[in-house]
């Protein structure tokens, strides 16, 4: 396993870092979150011209650069550090995840995999839908489907399958959110015309991976702010930092916080060598069907931890509006219940671990 | 030498287990260790130097100085093959995990060329003299006392907590030999010959009911006045130094020897039907992904370049272990169910109850939990200190 960024890796994330600092501040990130879209059209484009990171999972042929989830994670880390606004974890996923198919299901793959290259079209998982096939239809409902108000792509669980539905043949209703830093929408199916796009297994291993290592970064985020602030604010005449109550929490977040990047790290490598174009580098899938759940459980649970703390640690500021840390708490927990129960995730690590009776 | 391929020194360090841990040393499969390091200590030493003997102590010390000069990555495949092929725990680890790194940072060309080869041979045992009933995560507060005489120190004092004091040749001691000096200035590195008449050692007891651990009295104990690992009034910075390069390549044998334990926890959760307890069972798989989480953690910190590495990562990865390795106790105890309540005739103890019992010196030793926070605040977040 590597745990480290490759060159290339590396020199992606300066370049993301520094997009973030000029298109992703606070203020710019607050404007975003009240657009009428929930994210900024024009940090959109920049991100997609001007980075080109929506073709980083598309393959060569197909208007992409033929990446995969080690570099998208990168892009996904360096947003959710800063939580800007934008449909990219949602469509880079069904991007990556469309790619992965390509061979199973060209149709699917050659239709939608342009737009979503040159970010002209956004996609969006349909994960949690209940929802039958008939024909080359589907009917139903979906819940819950993040960014699927301005998707022009819909990835829908179909069963243990996954169908493409484009956003024009689905009623969508958008919904104000928890977290307004990432929108959802409810979506009804009526005999939409639905096309196969694989199975639905590689979609959830993927998406979990994805938000695993963005809730790894969000926590790293936390973590500096806090112990800055730890520093910085004094109280009795000295910095708070120095009272062994709050530095012992601050060690034992440390701590778990570098557990998360690690164990995001070993997801994102397994992920990537899992769907990568080689598949002499592929390994045992078995071991990402663990990976992705553990993951997703820890990083998740990692990051809610701290980002609570992140309002303890700074006292009433952190209970206000205008402090970032409750944005940070309410995407920790909406992704959290995003993910389902902890007993739902818990279960499938024992049974792919071969703890418990599959 | 060149490095052998990684695979290959994999197949060659299991072949050699395969091959030794057989015939008279096939009953030291499994012991030794805490909570048993009482267990076949004679046979144990005597596999520390077959060890010895066939070059497989010190792999990562410099050739010159009589190592094999491998990368932590073999050394982790040696500690990985160690543990599974079940061979028992090292008598001799002290010695090679941490007066010989101090040696080599600290020592004289001549104290090297004396010391060290004992250490790879197998045939010196060390042991650690540096906590104190005074002094115990308040190091700096030792008192233990050295005076130079002539070419002799001698000393006067305790220390205690001393593992495998009763079998070690010798022992690293950290006196004070400057009494006007205060805290960590004024303070000595010494190495002083455990055999001799100033010398007291008297097992503890601990709560499981075995002894690992030991008293030792300095009743005018003599060292030779050349063995000081180096300046007087230097025996911090040279302890501290060893501390500061470890970086946890013995984590991955540690975990896979925890890997064995949560197995025998499962095996007992399926017999008796525990598993099928919500409560438990949502325990023991998350148990299982701790070891995954401490995995990944540790493999990530060696990944890392030398020098990206702040200096916390052995303290985050203590902080991670001792209270998983804790709760791993609970559980064992818990899915066996009220049977844990009964001990064997002469209070001897099965794995589930030693696991509970000996795993609450885990979060104490070699730093505790509260010591380790201090390190991690300080050092690898910066927050400020506490005024003292």
């Amino acid at each position: 396993m590597e745990f480290t960024d490759s060159a290339e890796q590396a020199d992606l994330r300066s370049a993301v870092r520094a997009f973030a600092r000029r298109h992703a501040t606070p203020e710019l990130v607050r404007s975003a979150m009240t657009a009428p879209a929930g994210y900024d059209h024009k940090t959109w484009e920049r991100l997609t011209t001007e980075l080109g990171l929506t073709a980083l999972a598309v393959p060569d042929g197909l208007g992409g650069v033929g990446a995969g989830p080690g570099e998208v994670a990168v892009a996904v880390q360096e947003f959710g550090r800063v939580l800007l606004p934008s449909p990219y974890l949602s469509s880079a996923t069904a991007a990556l995840v469309l790619a992965r198919a390509r061979a199973e299901c060209p149709d699917a793959a050659e239709r939608y995999l342009p737009g979503l290259a040159d970010g002209s079209v956004t996609g969006a998982l349909a994960l949690d839908a209940d929802v039958l096939a008939d024909g080359d239809t589907i009917n139903g409902i979906a819940r819950n489907v993040v960014d699927g108000a301005a998707a022009g792509l819909l990835l829908v669980r179909a069963g243990d399958d996954l169908v493409a539905v484009a956003a024009t043949d689905a009623a969508v209703e958008p919904l104000e959110t928890l977290d307004q830093t990432r929108r959802q929408a409810a979506i009804r199916f009526d005999r939409a015309p639905a096309v196969r796009a694989g199975s639905a297994a590689p979609a959830v291993a993927l998406h979990r991976v994805l938000l695993a290592a963005e809730c790894a970064a969000a926590a790293e985020h936390c973590l500096d702010v806090t112990v800055d602030y730890l520093k910085m604010r004094h109280q009795f005449g000295r910095p708070i930092g120095s009272f062994q109550a709050l530095r012992h929490r601050a060690a034992d977040l440390a701590v778990a916080v570098s557990s998360a990047t690690a164990t995001a790290r070993a997801a994102v490598w397994t992920a990537a060598m899992s769907t990568g174009a080689d598949d002499a580098a592929a390994i045992d899938t078995g071991e990402l069907a663990m990976l992705a759940p553990l993951a997703a459980l820890h990083c998740s649970r990692t990051f809610l931890q701290m980002a609570g703390e992140m309002i303890q640690l700074h006292g009433g500021i952190g209970f206000t509006w205008e402090h970032e840390a409750h944005l940070y708490f309410k995407r920790a927990k909406s992704t959290q219940l995003l993910l389902g129960p902890v007993s739902g995730l818990r279960a499938e690590i024992g049974g792919a671990a071969g703890l418990l009776p599959a | 030498m060149p490095v052998p391929d990684s695979g290959a020194f994999r197949a060659e360090v299991r072949g050699w287990l395969a091959a030794n841990l057989a015939g008279e040393f096939a009953p030291l499969t499994g012991s030794g260790g805490p909570g048993r390091e009482h267990e076949f200590v004679q046979e144990r030493m005597a596999w520390e130097r077959r060890l010895g003997a066939d070059g497989w102590i010190g792999l990562g010390w410099p050739e010159s100085d009589g190592g094999r000069g491998l990368p932590w990555r073999h050394q982790v495949i040696f500690h990985e093959e160690y543990a599974r092929a079940g061979a028992p725990a090292r008598v001799g680890h002290i010695g090679e995990q941490l007066l010989g790194p101090t040696l080599l940072m600290f020592g004289t060309a001549e104290q090297r060329s004396r010391f060290l080869p004992g250490i790879l041979a197998g045939t010196q045992l060390w042991c650690q003299g540096y906590s104190e009933p005074g002094a115990g995560s308040d190091l700096a507060a030792v008192s233990t006392r050295a005076r130079l005489d002539g070419d002799q120190w001698h000393l006067d004092g305790q220390k205690v907590w001393t593992s495998l004091a009763q079998f070690a040749d010798w022992c690293f001691v950290l006196a004070r030999t400057d009494p006007v000096a205060e805290r960590h200035h004024g303070l000595s590195y010494l190495l002083v010959p455990m055999r001799q008449p100033g010398i007291e050692i008297r097992p503890i007891v601990q709560l499981t009911g075995t002894s690992e651990f030991n008293e030792v009295f300095f009743d005018d104990a003599r060292a030779a006045a050349g063995d000081i690992v180096g300046a007087p009034g230097d025996g911090w910075r040279v302890a501290m130094g060893t501390l500061a390069v470890e970086r946890g390549v013995s984590t991955f044998g540690q975990q896979l020897g925890f890997q064995r334990e949560f197995e025998a926890v499962l095996a007992t959760a399926r017999a008796n039907g525990a598993i099928d307890d919500p409560d438990l069972s949502a325990r023991i798989v998350e148990a299982w992904a701790g070891l995954q989480v401490m995995r990944y953690t540790a493999m990530a910190t060696l990944g890392r370049p030398a020098a990206e590495v702040p200096g916390t990562e052995a303290n985050i990865n203590k902080l991670l272990w001792a209270p998983w390795h804790q709760r791993l106790g609970e559980l064992a105890v818990d899915v066996a169910g009220a049977a844990a309540t009964i001990a064997r005739p002469g209070y001897e103890l099965d794995h589930a109850q030693r696991l509970f019992l000996y795993t609450r010196a885990d979060t104490i030793y070699g730093g505790s939990n509260e010591i380790q926070r201090n390190i991690i605040a300080e050092r690898g977040l910066g927050l400020p200190r506490e005024p003292r």
